[in-house]
């Protein structure tokens, strides 16, 4: 209890408390300085107003779009719907910045289907332009619509079905039903998922930082990480606090509309399967519609990646003659490379190694030994959840980067970091892990004769291993590929694949960056169909 | 000499007192009870013995052994006590075969591996689970898993053994048949049971005392038959088998015999050694009720249910509507008009003090 209490104090509360009192604090004296300046300044109020809308623009449209498709796929008798189903989700398990530069690759003044539509049109100019705040809301709307797909599917999977049945028995059309029982029995699980989508948008740095950066359109993770290079802490930590509070309302609010869903007691798990909507003349057609759409939002990214991966140089005409190996080997050779993806890998080990064991610990604790105040410790842990990785990065630097410890420019730092930031999620896996193992198996060998460590040694910890190893994996994957928190924190040395390819892509290295995203794509991809084996397709994308 | 013996004990979560200053004692031997209704506290006693929770207040004693005194701090953890112990979805370790299962407890007390082959052959034999031996859990029946949680709980040879609700998950055949031979294994290897039911026709069938439980307290202990024949309060004359109950007035008393006057104005000889008097509640049970034509109260059958080996009647007599059960050759048409008359009846207060 002690041992885990200092962890999280050191990790989690210290940093982040760090961060608040910073922002009230101008030449050691508690002031307001910092937030006058971002008030008072339009390029610091303008990114708050632009992270706001953006995030309700992107949040917006994932409902549109995240509904639309999981009412296809749940409800009609659209052909093929397993397979696009898992089809959808794919992009979401490759990191945002992918998508970003997949899509720049696509979209950008020389992307490939801007040179299609020069070829097929002979138009001079593509009439829109990715580096801009439209190109940011379109790139973070294809990542994040999965979010409300993903608990629209889910509330429409658990519906009654009998409400539907017994609309029809009252006389109600197909569409009348769908407007007047189904959308307003499934619209918490509409909200809820938007208000994810939105927190996920607020938060994300990849994508503004790689469309927004060059057109000098500034969001409040942008700024953050531009306040860092001045560099102003006052500024740094003002806008970081706004943005935590930003992220902390819509959490409330998502939390709250989780919480009355359960009111809705007919979405309650029971296992009746909705009658199939048949579509009749227009399931052909949007059979199609919805193929086209899969492929163009989660295969031809993916595609155009280890196209540009495979291309002599960026920009080379598509033919054969320009298809080269040369950028694997030139990144594999590549010492930066090579020393970020050995510290990407120390680090995402380390830091989900030392994350699943703090936090099974916390969870035994909280879940098993029900131990006076393991609750709130247990909260405290879950806390970085609800702050946006550049926050976190920003606290590490606060707390972690001054004398007497002064670990800026080491690894530590970064790893300090990543333990903060995957804690929540390790938490979150260990403690359903350990739910899962009722309580009575362990009272069993209590009155076996068996004490805590063999208890632990020959019950618990085997029962809860395959969901520990697949929390392991749901660490290790995201942290290997990480870019937020390291940009901020890497030196010389301490470079992440993240950092790597964000700074290739930055300098115009396209290709190579497209290497060694191709190369880390593969890795998660692999590492996502093991996490499927381990838990039956319970975990992973 | 006692095998269990519990003393004033209470426990509290919060300001819910859950079990409120119980009292009582199993002897060496015997097959004792703890029944009642979901919630009134009996699995906390039970887990109160087990040490998986804490007493408020009281004591314990397992053997000789003071296992809980509140008053002294102690509280012997439960990997210490001499129990074994069946949970009510068995709790069998699904990562282990059915050897290692009930190996476990010995393989803790670090016996010669060849000692403990022989004494799991005992144990797997007493169950009757030999030749399932290298199975895993998940390849078990649910009465199957039963037997092996009662060998894993029987082979550290406990000085009792604590069963919590252990056939409310068999479906109703099985339960029977695992009534029978739990009786029948306890005979065998003389270990005295505390047995936690809500089960009222379990506890009758399988106790040598039981104990009836309502909200945190005990209301009587006494053999199957006393809480039968013989319940303490109308909670439990209701809780245990079927009862009807009608009001009444007490007219007089001469010696241990009272008259009874129902408000149709027919009157009753029962025989109660209490103090009542004036208002009170009569207590029929179904098969102390007779049917026949010329029975002394006149009654209606409302409703008559095939059960085999009785027949369940619902019958109207003075307003009243009365359950009674005959043997199953006395057959009544519904509606036909007939007499009953009372055999046995209990009295009670009107209103529980």
């Amino acid at each position: 209890m002690a041992a885990a209490s200092i962890f999280v104090l050191l990790v989690v509360i210290y940093p982040l408390w760090q961060v608040l009192f910073r922002s009230f604090l101008d030449a050691g004296v508690l002031s307001l300085k910092s937030y006058q300046k971002v008030f008072s300044y339009p390029s610091y109020y303008r990114a708050l107003l632009n992270s706001v809308w953006i995030s309700c623009a992107t949040a917006a449209l994932c409902m549109v779009l995240g509904t639309l498709l999981a009412f296809l796929v749940v409800r009609t008798d659209l052909p093929g719907k397993t397979s696009l189903r898992t089809l959808l989700v794919l992009p979401y398990a490759l990191p945002s910045f992918f998508a970003a530069i997949a899509w720049i690759q696509l979209l950008g003044p020389q992307g490939y289907l801007a040179r299609l539509l020069l070829q097929v049109f002979g138009s001079a100019a593509v009439p829109w332009n990715i580096y801009s705040a439209g190109g940011i809301v379109f790139v973070l709307t294809v990542h994040y619509f999965i979010l409300v797909f993903i608990t629209v599917a889910g509330a429409l999977e658990r519906m009654d079905a009998s409400l539907e049945e017994a609309a029809r028995a009252s006389g109600a059309g197909t569409y009348r039903i769908m407007r007047e029982i189904t959308l307003p029995l499934v619209l918490p699980a509409i909200v809820a998922g938007g208000l994810l989508a939105f927190i996920g948008a607020l938060a994300n740095f990849g994508i503004p930082a790689l469309l927004g950066m060059r057109a000098r359109f500034f969001v409040l993770t942008t700024s953050v990480y531009y306040a860092l290079a001045i560099p102003d802490f006052g500024l740094a930590t003002a806008l970081s606090s706004m943005l935590v509070l930003v992220a902390l309302i819509s959490m409330a609010l998502q939390f709250g509309i989780q919480k009355g869903e359960s009111r809705y007691t007919v979405i309650s798990g029971k296992a009746v399967h909705p009658a199939e909507l048949k579509l009749g003349a227009i399931r052909y057609p949007l059979f199609l519609f919805t193929v086209v759409f899969v492929l163009f939002i989660s295969i031809i990214p993916v595609l155009s990646m280890v196209l540009t991966a495979l291309m002599k140089y960026w920009g080379a005409p598509l033919t054969t003659a320009n298809l080269t190996l040369q950028n694997f080997t030139y990144v594999l050779k590549l010492e930066t490379a090579q020393r970020a993806v050995s510290n990407s890998l120390f680090l995402g080990a380390v830091a989900a190694t030392a994350a699943m064991f703090v936090g099974t610990l916390i969870s035994y604790l909280h879940v098993k030994a029900k131990l006076k105040g393991s609750r709130v410790l247990d909260f405290l842990a879950t806390i970085p959840y609800a702050v946006p990785h550049t926050v976190i990065a920003i606290a590490m630097i606060l707390a972690w980067a001054k004398p007497p410890v002064s670990l800026y420019g080491t690894l530590w730092i970064i790893l300090a970091a990543y333990l903060a930031v995957y804690l929540p999620f390790a938490v979150r896996t260990t403690n359903s892990t350990l739910q899962q193992v009722h309580d009575s198996l362990e009272e069993a060998a209590r009155a076996s004769g068996a004490k805590i460590l063999p208890r632990l040694r020959d019950i618990v910890l085997p029962l809860a291993r395959p969901g520990m190893i697949a929390g392991w994996i749901l660490v290790f994957m995201p942290a290997i590929r990480e870019l937020t928190v390291s940009i901020l924190l890497y030196a010389h040395h301490t470079e992440t694949i993240g950092v790597v390819v964000y700074n290739l892509q930055d300098a115009g290295y396209r290709e190579i960056a497209a290497a060694l995203a191709t190369l880390v794509m593969a890795l998660l991809i692999a590492g996502n169909m093991v996490i499927r084996k381990l838990t039956g397709g319970v975990a992973g994308f | 000499m006692d095998k269990i013996r519990i003393s004033r004990l209470s426990k509290k979560y919060g300001k819910v007192l859950a079990v409120d200053s119980v009292t009582l004692a199993v002897e060496d031997k015997e097959f004792f009870s703890l029944l009642g209704p979901s919630g009134c506290g009996k699995s906390t006693v039970l887990r109160c013995v087990a040490g998986l929770e804490v007493p408020s207040e009281g004591e314990v004693y397992i053997g000789a052994t003071r296992v809980n005194s509140s008053a002294d701090g102690i509280n012997v953890p439960t990997e210490l006590r001499p129990i074994g112990m069946v949970f009510q979805n068995y709790a069998v370790w699904p990562h282990m075969t059915v050897h290692d299962n009930v190996a476990y407890p010995l393989k803790l007390k670090k016996l010669p591996k060849e000692l403990i082959e022989t004494k799991l052959k005992d144990a797997l034999h007493t169950v009757g689970l030999e030749r399932l031996s290298d199975r895993y859990p998940s390849q078990l029946s649910g009465g199957e898993q039963q037997r092996v949680a009662l060998a894993r709980a029987l082979i550290k040879e406990p000085e009792v053994l604590l069963l919590d609700e252990p056939l409310s998950n068999l479906d109703a055949k099985l339960r029977e048949q695992m009534r029978f031979e739990l009786k029948d294994l306890q005979r065998r290897t003389g270990i005295p049971i505390l047995y936690v039911t809500h089960d009222q026709a379990e506890a009758l069938a399988m106790s040598d005392h039981l104990a009836v439980m309502n909200a945190g307290r005990i209301v009587q202990v006494g053999t199957p038959a006393e809480i039968y024949t013989q319940p303490a309060d109308r909670f439990v004359a209701d809780f245990i088998g079927l009862m009807n109950f009608v009001p009444g007035r007490i007219l007089s008393r001469n010696g241990e015999e009272a008259t009874v006057e129902f408000l149709s104005g027919h009157r009753l000889s029962v025989a109660d050694r209490s103090d009542l008097s004036g208002e009170c509640l009569v207590a029929v049970r179904p098969e102390d009720i007779s049917l026949s034509p010329a029975g002394p109260i006149r009654c209606r059958v409302v409703v008559r249910s095939y059960a085999g080996h009785l027949i369940d009647y619902k019958v109207r007599a003075d307003g009243a509507v009365l359950r009674v059960q005959t043997a199953k050759t006395e057959v009544y048409k519904e509606g036909e008009e007939l007499g009953l008359a009372v055999q046995q009846a209990i009295l009670f207060a009107a209103r529980e003090s």
